[in-house]
């Protein structure tokens, strides 16, 4: 074991007590506009949430109190989950001409399985306020790497509660399992470089790693030279796709749920890169 | 965000949960979740049986209420519905009563929290392009920014919030293209104290004058002198080809070679995983 594993251990560890101390769960009296008209495109798909606790690997004990015996019930934190995940698998336009990256991407880089992404992964849930989710790699090798989302991402008051933004937080951590996989260090202040520094106001930096419009195949937006001159980093991952939210999703997706994409990734563009400001997306005209 | 945030807290007892952890790892319980009243119709049924193309009226006798509804449709609304909101915006931008609960029901979705519903009312009332709405928008960004509250990875919450809002009602202003309200957006685009908004007024003032040579000249002296760089940001709006917009972002990064972002940064490798997660299984059909 080296010193890294070993720390790595020491916060699984505590993670685990605060996962098991934490009686308490997020707010639960309502959902946001966009996570409720995303909702009813689907109306509580049965298929697909039976599908989607496997492709998460969503362990029951984790969400019990949060909806797991009442997923469709969209107050509650496994139904906002998967609502997010609806979004994502099946939202995305996937045109090569206009998006950033396709289904496979965004797919491969939220579910559990190993893949050319990350290795395995398994999504838990946190009660924590001061951030939207966490990575956790694990640390016995035959573990499993875990991305929690946090009370902020399903809290009705906060405006990062609806599926685009949640649906952006899985390719954040699910970016960082990337990190892992590839052995590449994004910095100490959570995964991320210290900030404020250069266009970066907040405490957690990227890089922007500027590309073009179908400089990735689809499904191939994991590789990378080594090089900034292919690469992504977790904030990046998460502007692109909700620019492809705001921009090019499927033709019935909700306008709530468009803007809100909008104007999350424009708000990240604007303040958590360094070398920002990342694209602005969405057009400026108000409706 | 995040790795490790916790990495510096607890070293002791390290030993004793791990064999907890493992345990609590290898008892995987995968009950299937549940519930009372699923659907078993596939979406693209229900989306298919939604009417396309026909809005709550709105009138000015039951302002609130019906503009309440509008909001409400607007925002399960779809893109090709967007001509049919204009549309009726455009006639209740003609009554005063509905301007006026447009500003009311905004402000209740902020007070609600509910950002989502709040930015689809800020994008209605800017379309309207009303003097009184403009007015209101301006008010709004003017609103002085949360001090106190939660901070999720050293950003404010309500303070982000906020300024998220303040950026829509931004673009509503420049919307209007109107020379007293297009100076208001000049000055934010250098004054506002959030990045997120200045940003969006310095977007929105150039698409809204065609992103002119001259509209770029205009605004330049307003912006902070560190943010010219938002003066050529690139932009990708809906439907723009990989040409266009590869184009674009050639030509940025040919005058900013400053935005280069240095080459990754290696950690020690880890151990391979033992037991990938193979699922392959692909989601059910649409
Ligand atoms: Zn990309």
């Amino acid at each position: 074991m080296n010193l890294k594993q070993g720390i790595a251990l020491m916060s699984s560890v505590l993670a685990f007590g605060l996962a098991t101390e934490a009686g308490a769960v997020c707010t639960q009296t309502a959902a946001s506009q966009a996570d409720r008209d995303l909702w009813n495109t689907h109306g509580c798909w049965q298929d697909f949430f039976l599908w989607q606790y496997k492709a998460y690997g969503l362990r029951s004990g984790d969400w019990s109190n949060r909806g797991w015996n009442a997923a469709c019930n969209v107050n509650l934190e496994f139904p906002k989950h998967w609502n997010a995940s609806y979004l994502l698998t099946y939202g995305m336009e996937d045109d090569w001409n206009q998006s950033f990256h396709g289904t496979e991407d965004y797919r491969a880089t939220a579910e559990a399985r190993s893949s050319n992404f990350h290795d395995s992964l398994y999504h838990s849930i946190t009660d924590r306020t001061d951030v939207f989710g966490t990575f956790t790699p694990r640390f016995w090798p035959w573990d499993t790497d875990r991305v929690e989302t946090a009370c902020p991402l399903y809290n009705p008051n906060v405006s990062n509660s609806n599926p685009g933004s949640r649906a952006g937080d899985y390719m954040h951590e699910g970016w960082h399992a990337y990190f892992d996989k590839y052995n590449f260090d994004n910095g100490n202040t959570g995964g991320h470089r210290p900030g404020p520094q250069g266009a970066c106001t907040i405490n957690g930096c990227d890089y922007f790693y500027f590309h073009g419009i179908s400089k990735y195949p689809f499904g191939a937006m994991w590789e990378n030279n080594g090089t900034a001159s292919k690469f992504h980093s977790p904030n990046q991952v998460q502007v692109e796709f909700l620019c492809d939210v705001a921009d090019q999703s499927h033709w019935w997706i909700p306008l709530s749920v468009r803007q809100t994409a909008a104007s999350d990734a424009n708000a990240r563009a604007a303040s958590r890169f360094i070398n920002g400001p990342g694209y602005t997306c969405g057009s400026p005209r108000p409706w | 965000m995040q790795r490790n945030t916790r990495r510096v807290l607890s070293r002791a007892g390290t030993l004793v949960v791990t064999l907890g952890l493992m345990s609590g790892s290898a008892a995987v319980a995968q009950d299937k979740p549940t519930s009372e009243n699923p659907s078993n119709i596939p979406p693209s049924r229900v989306i298919a049986g939604r009417p396309l193309h026909s809005p709550p009226k709105m009138n000015a006798a039951d302002a609130r209420k019906s503009v309440n509804a509008f909001i409400t449709w607007a925002g399960e609304s779809v893109v090709e519905e967007q001509s049919t909101a204009r549309r009726a915006l455009a006639s209740a931008a003609k009554q005063p009563e509905l301007v006026q609960a447009f500003m009311e029901e905004i402000l209740a979705a902020h007070e609600s929290g509910d950002t989502s519903r709040a930015l689809v009312g800020l994008g209605l009332l800017g379309e309207m392009r009303t003097y009184d709405g403009a007015k209101f928008l301006v008010e709004f960004v003017r609103k002085p920014l949360p001090t106190k509250g939660t901070v999720i990875e050293g950003e404010l919450q309500e303070e982000a919030q906020q300024a998220r809002l303040q950026a829509k009602a931004i673009a509503g202003v420049a919307y209007l293209r109107n020379e007293e309200f297009d100076r208001e957006v000049a000055y934010q685009a250098g004054n506002h104290p959030s990045v997120i908004v200045r940003a969006e007024a310095i977007s929105a003032y150039l698409w809204n004058r065609g992103d002119s040579l001259e509209a770029r000249k205009a605004l330049e002296p307003f912006v902070r002198k560190e943010e010219r760089l938002y003066l050529d940001r690139v932009r990708r709006v809906t439907g723009e080809g990989a040409d266009a917009f590869n184009r674009k972002l050639t030509a940025y990064l040919k005058a900013h070679p400053e935005v280069q972002a240095p080459d990754p940064v290696r950690k020690d490798p880890r151990p391979p995983e033992e037991k990938p997660n193979t699922f392959d299984e692909t989601p059910p059909k649409f």
